[in-house]
């Protein structure tokens, strides 16, 4: 994991307290802070944001949604009782003086936005991916660093329940030194939005040069940055088309599996996306030189692998109890969790939210370091790199 | 005359495209989306071979193509609407498709859109128990604590009266009930709904306002000819209307057994309570599926009028009696 980092104590939650304030009210006879935040792009991510910013009103308040279809702002204002409703973003920077813009728009228009947040004198949290190339990426990072203004990206994952238990394995020592992480991400294609990009020659999604895999593998590469410190590891990438043709035109060309390998100085991964594995499965396997972690995003569970520690056909016996007694201990955590009201769908991104809004307010570091984000994108630019040329041959 | 349908490939389209030839039209422009079925139009359209029916990729969420997709057209029956998915995406397909729609066709003719609207819009929640619901009916004045499908239906039927005059020269809107038949959903949720393998029958002895697809099809395409329908509301629901109950005691008996418990009214609205309370509580860790509210606009026992449609001329073509044993001998048939 990169040093910069900003998580603290035991991978825990912050809870800091903070006194400067662009606004400013009273809770508990203390002057507070609350952050006035607006967001731009009100697809189906955006409710995502707002539910949880609604979640922390001593943090922060909505002040204001756009949209250039101002319909769509409407619906999201509408629904999530916001009084802000625009199409004209400059017109909403302008009106409502925003300290935070959340940019929840497809990629390519990023960096044009959070430059013109930036500009207006807020900090920006931006959907994954940053940006459509790594040049881009460093540009609005750069842009925002002259500018004395904060960025961070919807990394939820890392902030999820799992990846913070593995993370006090990995302090505790119990994992050991970690050798090789396999990244898992499965993808439905038969879904709304999967079935829209499909149909749709003209989806922002195929626009990208990673088309689908652009869209989805940060949550897979944000976790192998954590276990490799190396700038530039030496990545193998293979991408192929597995479904049958649907429509006999350029729609069907499109990949739908991708297969990653990255060697590094000390750690090795391979990063698995796939349209097609059922169930859609979305995990981190962790193998230390102590115990492999099995880190499922989708039941919530963090796992060791039991190796044999008797003899013989014993041996093989026992480990599957020690197994079962895991999952049985991870499923009474997460129903402790569930009873207190603590399994939220979006934990991530919630904690994401509100240590970004910590790190504005008392000054604490970005939960996302900025190498991390760098390291991300180039490699994102080096996958997609190769599977044009071998597209090319 | 030339007609656009959009929603055609719908359970419901193939049968207005039928009904349309059936009335004599002869230059119909349908919306399908490519691996959208065609086979109940290609049916239709084989017992009528002078008919012209064209076929147009559109989708209507995109300006460009929600242009070409009326170029040329007189009448607009407009049947798209998203059923399921995440709330932007229905929106986005519901409710800002009709704007272009709407837009487009003002660009061009500006003929007479005739709208497929919902029951769900209208304002029930505080109406008494049992009351009747005809077109006169306010709508829904607090859209936000409805389901999404009811809000992006509400905030479709206002945008189109909105457009009377700048973007359409007339409108004629059609709100149906409970669309069922052959191809349809099985279990409307104002009849219940299931939970874990376990049916709650929630309706009980509200009459359940069923519209056989093709008696919903038929009185869509006389409102839609009408000249005298212009500016006016009709609701379409069938005659002889079971009750909840008795609908899922035909259905467990055709179609599949199902384990189910009866709610009681009070009972559910109870419990609709502490739900929300929950919901609250938890920070949203479960939906509110139910709410006080939900539960009165859709398990409050209104009556709906049909009157009015049949002033216009609609008969039921297919009895009600009849419409369930075909629509539960295909639904065994699927079993």
């Amino acid at each position: 994991m990169s040093s910069d980092m900003g998580y603290r104590g035991p991978w825990g939650w912050s809870t800091s307290i903070w006194v400067a304030a662009p606004s400013v009210g009273v809770l508990s006879g203390e002057p507070i802070m609350t952050l006035k935040v607006a967001l731009v792009g009100c697809g189906k991510i955006a409710d995502g944001h707002v539910e949880e910013i609604q979640k922390m009103p001593e943090r922060a308040r909505i002040v204001g949604v756009c949209d250039r279809e101002f319909l769509m702002a409407e619906q999201l204002a509408t629904r999530y009782g916001i009084l802000g409703k625009y199409d004209d973003y400059g017109r909403m920077l302008e009106k409502e003086h925003p300290d935070v813009v959340h940019i929840t728009t497809p990629p390519e228009s990023h960096l044009l936005l959070a430059r013109m947040a930036i500009d207006a004198g807020c900090h920006v949290f931006v959907e994954k991916p940053l940006a459509l190339n790594l040049r881009d990426a460093e540009a609005l990072l750069a842009y925002a660093t002259d500018a004395g203004k904060k960025l961070t990206i919807g990394y939820t994952y890392l902030f999820d329940p799992p990846a913070l238990r593995m993370r006090e394995l990995l302090v505790s020592g119990i994992i050991g030194e970690v050798v090789h992480v396999d990244s898992w991400f499965g993808y439905s294609l038969t879904g709304p939005f999967g079935t829209a990009i499909l149909a749709d020659m003209d989806h922002w999604v195929r626009k990208m040069p990673g088309q689908l895999f652009q869209n989805n593998i940060d949550h897979l590469l944000n976790k192998l940055v954590e276990f490799m410190d190396d700038e530039d590891p030496e990545i193998q990438a293979t991408a192929w088309r597995r479904r049958t043709n649907a429509r006999d035109d350029v729609r069907d060309e499109m990949p739908d599996e991708l297969r990653l390998t990255f060697v590094g100085k000390r750690t090795s991964a391979h990063g698995t996306f796939t349209s097609h594995a059922r169930p859609a499965a979305h995990f981190v396997r962790v193998y230390g030189d102590k115990n492999i972690a099995h880190v499922d995003y989708v039941s919530r569970t963090v796992t060791l692998e039991p190796g044999p520690t008797l003899p013989s056909a014993i041996g093989r016996l026992v480990p599957a109890f020690g197994q079962a007694w895991s999952f049985l201990e991870e499923a009474g955590r997460n129903s402790a969790a569930f009873a207190r009201g603590d399994f939220q769908f979006f934990s991530g991104l919630n904690r994401l939210i509100a240590m970004f809004y910590d790190s504005i307010i008392d000054g604490t570091p970005l939960p996302i370091s900025t190498r991390d984000i760098l390291r991300v994108s180039r490699w994102m630019d080096r996958i997609f790199a190769q599977i044009a040329e071998r597209g090319r041959r | 005359m030339k007609i656009l349908v959009t929603g055609a490939t719908g359970f419901l389209g193939g049968s207005v495209v039928e009904r349309l030839l059936a009335h004599g039209e002869r230059d119909i422009r349908v919306i399908a989306r490519s691996g959208s079925r065609r086979d109940r139009i290609e049916l239709a359209a084989s017992r009528y071979p002078e008919a012209r029916i064209e076929y147009v990729p559109a989708n209507l969420a995109s300006r460009t193509d929600a242009i070409g997709a009326v170029a040329d057209v007189d009448v607009v029956y407009h049947l798209a609407a998203s059923m399921k998915g995440a709330p932007a995406d229905m929106f986005l397909n519901t409710v800002v498709a009709t704007k272009y729609l709407l837009e487009a066709f003002g660009a061009g003719r500006k003929g007479r859109l005739v709208l497929v609207s919902s029951f769900s819009v209208y304002g029930v929640a505080k109406l008494p128990r049992g009351s009747v619901v005809d077109e006169g009916t306010p709508l829904e004045t607090h859209p936000e604590m409805r389901d999404v499908y009811g809000q992006a239906k509400l905030r479709q039927d206002q945008l189109c009266r909105e457009s009377v005059g700048r973007f359409i020269k007339e409108l004629v809107t059609l709100r149906p009930g409970v669309i069922y038949g052959e191809g349809g959903g099985a279990l409307s949720a104002r009849v219940g709904l299931n939970l874990f393998g376990l049916y709650l029958a929630l309706g009980g002895k509200n009459l359940l306002p069923l519209s056989f697809v093709e008696n919903c099809a038929e009185a869509i395409v006389i409102a839609g000819q009408a000249a005298t329908a212009a500016g006016e509301v009709y609701n379409v629901l069938d005659d002889d209307l079971p009750t909840c109950d008795a609908y899922l005691v035909d259905y467990k008996r055709h179609v599949e057994s199902l384990r189910s418990i009866p709610v009681p009214y009070p009972v559910l609205v109870t419990l609709s309570r502490g739900l929300e309370r929950y919901h609250r509580w938890s920070k949203g860790q479960l939906p509110a599926v139910f709410t006080p509210y939900k539960v009165a606009t859709t398990w409050g026992g209104n009556r709906f009028d049909n009157g009015k449609i049949k002033k216009l001329g609609w008969r039921q073509l297919v009895s009600t009696q009849e419409g369930m044993r075909r629509t539960f001998d295909w639904f065994g048939r699927c079993a």
